[in-house]
């Protein structure tokens, strides 16, 4: 059921002096806060069970009931519109004046205060009401079988009046909000303001799970697969989310909040990093949109190791025109600087990842398939290169156009570009003469474009294996270890029982990162790392031990990362990664790099 | 009182239209019913559901009826509505 709060349950420990009680799952981002319980059940539990014998039920009551939702519900709905008119467009808005033509409905009306006359509860009433609609609509083609949706949207929306059951608009939490939900969507997340949410916990999911990886890029602190328990946790009352520790902890004692509270990182360095003997190590940030960048750029990224372009292709009906995305990718780039003398005159760089759709990424629109278009499917370049071509012309068009018009702005980072999802060279080849043909498109309409820096990203053991025949062809590689860590190891990043095999740090994984790097500076190709692991600090000796030249992560750790290199001696470093390679297992590895046991 | 008017809307009687159809035609206190012009069946116009499960599209002539003392501000209102296309979105 919907409702939260029971007793204290065996899994978790109280603790005897303090009343505090702690749930553990998977932290992912090293960070703490502290705040106020909100329940985001999307799905809310609506199930009604039986309905109560018809004279048990007081017909009139049970009409005010309704009434009384209908209005709240309307209340709701139009603030909502108010507010989406102001903020995210008239669309959406149109879409609630939409629902308030539908809740208001004179069939509808007539339809629950028939039922509720027969002896049905309000909320019954309205889920008969309303099943007639939406089957009806359903039966109908295109898009009307899309105005179910609406309706089924319209009658949760009553039923959580009716219920009392808490709904939560992402976009308008209260401030210093601990989000609580089963799982996150990425459109979930992306809706999050990090500026109201102090902390996220989920009852599903893993380390890598798209929703942990973008409260990391936003800076949230977060913990992820908690599990069954997190059920216990009450609306409103005031928890500690720490991401360092994988905990969740109920009825903090005065200490821990102060800790939480306390919890800050290194200080903010705009200026590139070197290491102690002078090694440069290039420290960028992984966003989705123009305001993640500008975020990182706050932050003192270096620019972007990873551009998320599927974000721009997310939450709406049909894909971005080339002119929209050639703003947002100017936007991005104009967020960082060009060179300046306190860089040693290297600009920032942008480099922005043609859309990678397939694995657990979906848009409803381009028709993917769970299998056929899963892990081990058809996804990244090879949709680019086939099913997905038109798009990939009209997105590579819109790159070439914003590398040229950065590239003429001293004052804009430039653009790069990298292929997701590289298998071989045969597709690398390929990707690279959509570039070419789309560049003598350009020539031959006059378009202003220039030919960005190209990059191929190293997520499978094909390219890892390859890597040094990749590096030929570009000017840079970069590797995806979250990617590389479940190909390696065989260990879907659906299935949250395979979480803990999928860890870079298992010697599999380790040795096609470090072949990765050779074969990139075999072939005087740049390397750089954009997955989870290249944002936590501890593992900042051992990346740069293996000679890798740029490390990307969510923002919220760009300045620990820094500050980490700003400390590290090259040879040292290198010495310390010798090590980590020769390791047999990963505990090996992690006592290496002075890591608890997992 | 009744009118034939063409839809301009592309998306016809659908969406954003609907929407403003109904509630356009709540405003009056006419009773207000619309259904394709020639087909003879007609729905309440103060139904969004109703107004929405006639499909109509962009460019079909629909019929509206209205009965009572403002029938003729009504219809007014609800022609200039459907004549007009759907403003373009400013930030698109």
């Amino acid at each position: 059921m919907a409702d939260a709060g029971s007793g204290p349950d065996a899994e978790s420990d109280p603790d005897s002096d303090t009343g505090e009680r702690r749930l553990s799952g998977t932290g992912v981002t090293p960070r703490s806060g502290v705040g106020t319980v909100v329940w985001h059940r999307p799905d809310a539990a609506l199930d009604l069970g039986d309905p109560p014998e018809p004279d048990t039920v007081d017909p009139v009551a049970e009409r005010e009931r309704f009434h009384e939702a209908v209005a709240a519900a309307r209340e709701e709905l139009e603030a909502e519109a108010e507010r989406a008119r102001a903020t995210v467009g008239d669309d959406e808005a149109d879409v609630l004046d939409a629902h308030v033509g539908f809740l208001t409905d004179p069939q509808v009306e007539s339809g629950v205060e028939d039922a509720t006359d027969e002896g049905l509860p309000a909320e019954f009433a309205v889920r008969e009401a309303f099943a007639t609609h939406i089957e009806t609509f359903e039966g109908m083609e295109g898009r009307m079988a899309e105005r179910a949706d609406d309706l089924r949207d319209v009658r949760d929306r009553l039923l959580r009046h009716l219920l009392g059951v808490e709904r939560t608009d992402l976009g308008a939490l209260p401030e210093g909000t601990v989000l609580l939900a089963e799982r996150l969507t990425p459109s979930d997340t992306v809706r999050l303001d990090p500026d109201r949410v102090a902390g996220l916990a989920t009852m599903t999911g893993g380390r890598t799970a798209h929703a942990a990886i973008i409260a990391r890029s936003l800076g949230l602190p977060a913990v992820v697969g908690v599990g069954d328990d997190l059920e216990s946790v009450a609306a409103g009352s005031e928890v500690v989310v720490d991401g360092e520790a994988g905990v969740v902890v109920l009825n903090p004692s005065a200490e821990t909040r102060a800790a939480a509270e306390a919890d800050e990182s290194a200080p903010v360095r705009h200026e590139r990093v070197q290491t102690t003997d002078g090694k440069e190590i290039e420290v960028a940030a992984n966003v989705g949109n123009a305001a993640e960048a500008e975020a990182a750029a706050d932050r003192g990224a270096d620019g972007v190791g990873l551009y998320r372009t599927e974000f721009l292709f997310l939450d709406r009906d049909s894909p971005p025109d080339e002119d929209e995305q050639y703003e947002a990718y100017v936007v991005a780039c104009e967020a960082f600087s060009g060179g300046s003398a306190a860089d040693g005159g290297a600009g920032d760089r942008v480099v922005v990842r043609t859309l990678d759709v397939g694995g657990d990424k979906d848009v409803p629109y381009m028709d993917l398939d769970p299998v056929e278009n899963g892990f081990l499917g058809e996804r990244g370049i090879r949709l680019s290169l086939g099913a997905h071509a038109d798009l990939f012309e009209t997105q590579l068009r819109a790159l070439l156009r914003a590398a040229g018009r950065v590239a003429a702005d001293p004052e804009s980072a430039d653009l790069a570009v990298m292929f997701p999802l590289v298998r071989s060279v045969e597709e690398l080849d390929a990707a690279l003469e959509r570039v070419e043909s789309v560049a003598a498109d350009l020539d031959d309409e006059g378009v202003d474009y220039a030919r960005p820096e190209l990059g191929a990203m190293v997520e499978t053991p094909a390219a890892a294996l390859t890597a040094d025949r990749l590096a030929d062809r570009v000017d840079f590689l970069s590797v995806g270890t979250n990617d590389l860590a479940q190909y390696v190891m065989a260990a879907s990043r659906d299935v949250d029982a395979m979480d803990d095999l999928r860890d870079p740090l298992y010697p599999a994984v380790l040795r096609a990162l470090a072949r990765t790097v050779e074969g990139a500076h075999a072939g005087d190709a740049w390397v750089g790392v954009c997955g989870e692991m290249a944002g936590d600090p501890q593992l900042t000796e051992l990346l740069v031990g293996l000679g890798v030249d740029e490390l990307s992560m969510g923002a919220v750790t760009v300045p620990d990362v820094k500050a980490r290199v700003a400390d590290l001696e090259s040879a040292a470093a290198a010495e310390t990664a010798e090590r980590a390679l020769a390791a047999e297992t990963r505990r090996e590895v992690r006592e290496t790099l002075g890591l608890p046991e997992e | 009182m009744e009118r034939v008017v063409t839809v301009v809307p592309e998306e016809g009687l659908h969406a954003r239209p609907a929407s403003k159809f109904v509630s356009t035609a709540n405003e009056y206190d006419s009773e207000v019913r619309v259904g394709r012009a020639g087909d003879g069946n007609t729905v309440p116009a103060n139904s969004m559901l109703a107004v929405t499960g006639l499909d109509v599209r962009g460019g079909e002539d629909v019929l509206i009826i209205a009965d009572g003392e403002d029938a003729e501000a009504a219809l007014d209102a609800l022609e200039s509505l459907l004549s007009s296309p759907v403003e373009e979105d400013a930030d698109g």
